[in-house]
């Protein structure tokens, strides 16, 4: 029987059928394939393969907005990642950077990318480069030298260079989104006078966690509240621990002490679950779970990476 | 029989077309200009060579199949010259599927004549001739075959120059959907559903291209020639067939 002699209804079906199973052979060889070169080229080596911002810049022939959008989607898609290894920080950096070159005017790059560089790859060398280069291109960003304020304050302990930008932030005129969040100006002059203080650094970054909305920073944000709660808890203890030595002539012999001597409604508890350990020969109190101490908080002048285990 | 006969005057008729030499022209000329280039390049002039020629070959026929496949139908409507095709005891398909064979030939000799180019420059500049060229030639011409099916299909119902700019912005896409794909990850599951159902019908051109494994000397296996053979040419069927459904269904007035 010719394709000719089948009845039109039988010849309709046929095709259609025919075509829905093409479909599908293409289809799962697709996946096939797929399956067959999964990760051969990992994706941020081709982030490290991408020219120059100067040299890309002209190519794009005045898209240079929807090229920057295009990068930075590939870069979001890398920052997910659970295993990013520590050289692939100067790849991420290069990348940001070729970004911010194609558009200058990429605030939430210069933003999210000063972030991430800080807080996920410690690598506030990186970060600083990054943001500091913002700043001439978008006079009138808030967010870019709030950052920079950040950084300076809670990873380089450089208190009053954090001040400055940090003044520099709160300059900027109009409500927030606009212009800067109201206690910015608060937060420049606490800096200004009390740096050192975990509770400042708390205030910092409860005000950060709140205008940030991806999660992926909030989730860095929290770590970081956390780790400086812990710091706080314990040099508030310490204090009461002082306290109670001036008053009665020596060291309480437990924590409970203080409760008792009514200088504490209570032992806070350890934000990450374990308990506050006590040794009545030094007076010093350390955490279950931390065996280090934040170093930007103690007087001494010290880096603030150290000691963030989690 | 008659699919054969179509396809021998199509191909006569393509032959005919000034833009195709002017294209062959363009093509052998920029496969040429690498011997001007390797001299004043510094390092490995083989790479150069290569890629300006493979590059060449790609684009060119593309053009030639994008530029040669719009007019297939459209051209015959213009002429009028449909009426007294599809009057006569010929299926619609068979019409159709005459017409892209003897555009897939065309190209075919297009595509000899611009590879006895590169192979002439090759053996003049001592690059050394892998078969991995072969490989990378062998799915350039598939990609040209998928781009050709995709230009007959559009042909059959749009006009030759919105069919020009489809198939151009199709070639385009076929070349970025492996950004949609891995962009999806991220997104929640039923948007990544739509994403993914948009990725899979749409032709991933990307795996068509060796020309990387050709320069950088990357091995490309033989299981994965095929299936690469296999995919292109059943996506390039069902281009077809859609292309027969839609030109069975046209009405000519």
């Amino acid at each position: 029987m010719s394709f000719e002699a089948i009845s039109a209804r039988r010849r309709h079906l046929l095709s259609f059928l025919t075509l829905v199973l093409l479909l599908g052979a293409s289809l799962s060889m697709q996946y096939l394939l797929e399956q067959r070169s999964q990760g051969r080229i990992a994706k941020l080596e081709q982030l490290r393969l991408l020219p120059r911002g100067e040299i890309l810049r002209p190519a794009l022939l005045g898209y240079h907005q929807l090229g920057a959008d295009l990068l930075w989607l590939r870069v979001v898609q890398v920052l997910g990642d659970r295993v990013v290894r520590d050289k692939d920080y100067d790849w991420l950096y290069h990348a940001l950077d070729v970004i911010t070159t194609v558009d200058p005017k990429y605030v939430y790059a210069y933003e999210a990318g000063g972030i991430v560089l800080a807080e996920l790859a410690s690598r506030v060398d990186l970060s600083n480069r990054l943001l500091e280069k913002g700043l001439a291109p978008n006079p009138a960003s808030w967010q870019i030298p709030f950052r920079l304020g950040f950084n300076h304050f809670f990873h380089l302990g450089d208190h009053s260079r954090a001040a400055e930008y940090m003044a520099q932030a709160a300059r900027i005129p109009g409500p927030f989104p606009i212009g800067p969040p109201h206690y910015t100006a608060r937060l420049a002059s606490r800096l200004y006078v009390q740096g050192k203080n975990p509770e400042v650094a708390l205030e910092f970054l409860e005000a950060m966690l709140e205008q940030t909305t991806d999660e992926l920073v909030r989730e860095k944000l929290q770590r970081r509240i956390r780790r400086v709660s812990l710091e706080r808890d314990l040099q508030m203890l310490e204090r009461q621990i002082l306290q109670y030595a001036d008053s009665k002539g020596k060291r309480p012999a437990s924590l409970m002490e203080l409760v008792s001597a009514r200088l504490l409604p209570g032992i806070p508890s350890e934000p990450y679950g374990g308990d506050y350990l006590y040794d009545s020969k030094t007076g010093k109190v350390m955490s279950s779970t931390h065996d280090e101490r934040m170093g930007v908080y103690v007087p001494a002048d010290s880096l603030a990476t150290r000691g963030d285990i989690e | 029989m008659r699919i054969l006969s179509i396809a021998v005057n199509t191909f006569r008729e393509n032959l005919r077309e000034k833009l195709l030499y002017n294209l062959l022209f363009f093509a052998l000329l920029m496969i040429g200009s690498s011997i001007l280039l390797s001299r004043i390049t510094l390092g490995d002039y083989h790479r150069l060579i290569l890629d300006l020629g493979l590059a060449s070959i790609n684009l060119f026929g593309v053009l030639i199949a994008i530029f040669v496949g719009i007019g297939l139908v459209s051209k015959e409507v213009d002429r009028k010259t449909i009426y007294t095709i599809v009057s006569k005891p010929i299926p619609r398909y068979e019409f159709l599927l005459g017409k892209y064979c003897g555009l897939v030939i065309t190209l075919f000799a297009n595509t000899i004549v611009m590879v006895v180019g590169l192979l002439i420059v090759l053996q003049v500049m001592d690059v050394p001739i892998t078969s991995l060229v072969f490989k990378s030639l062998a799915l350039i011409f598939l990609e040209l075959m998928v781009i050709t099916a995709v230009a007959v299909l559009f042909s059959t119902f749009t006009s030759a120059t919105l069919s020009a700019i489809f198939t151009l912005a199709v070639y385009m896409i076929g070349h970025l959907s492996g950004d949609l794909k891995e962009f999806s990850k991220k997104l929640d599951e039923v948007s990544q559903m739509v994403v993914n159902a948009i990725y899979y019908t749409l032709p991933n051109l990307e795996r068509f291209n060796l020309k990387g494994h050709v320069i950088h000397h990357l091995d490309f296996g033989m299981a994965d020639m095929a299936l690469t053979l296999a995919y292109g040419l059943t996506y390039a069927a069902f281009l077809l067939l859609l292309a027969s459904i839609v030109f069975q269904r046209r009405d000519f007035q």
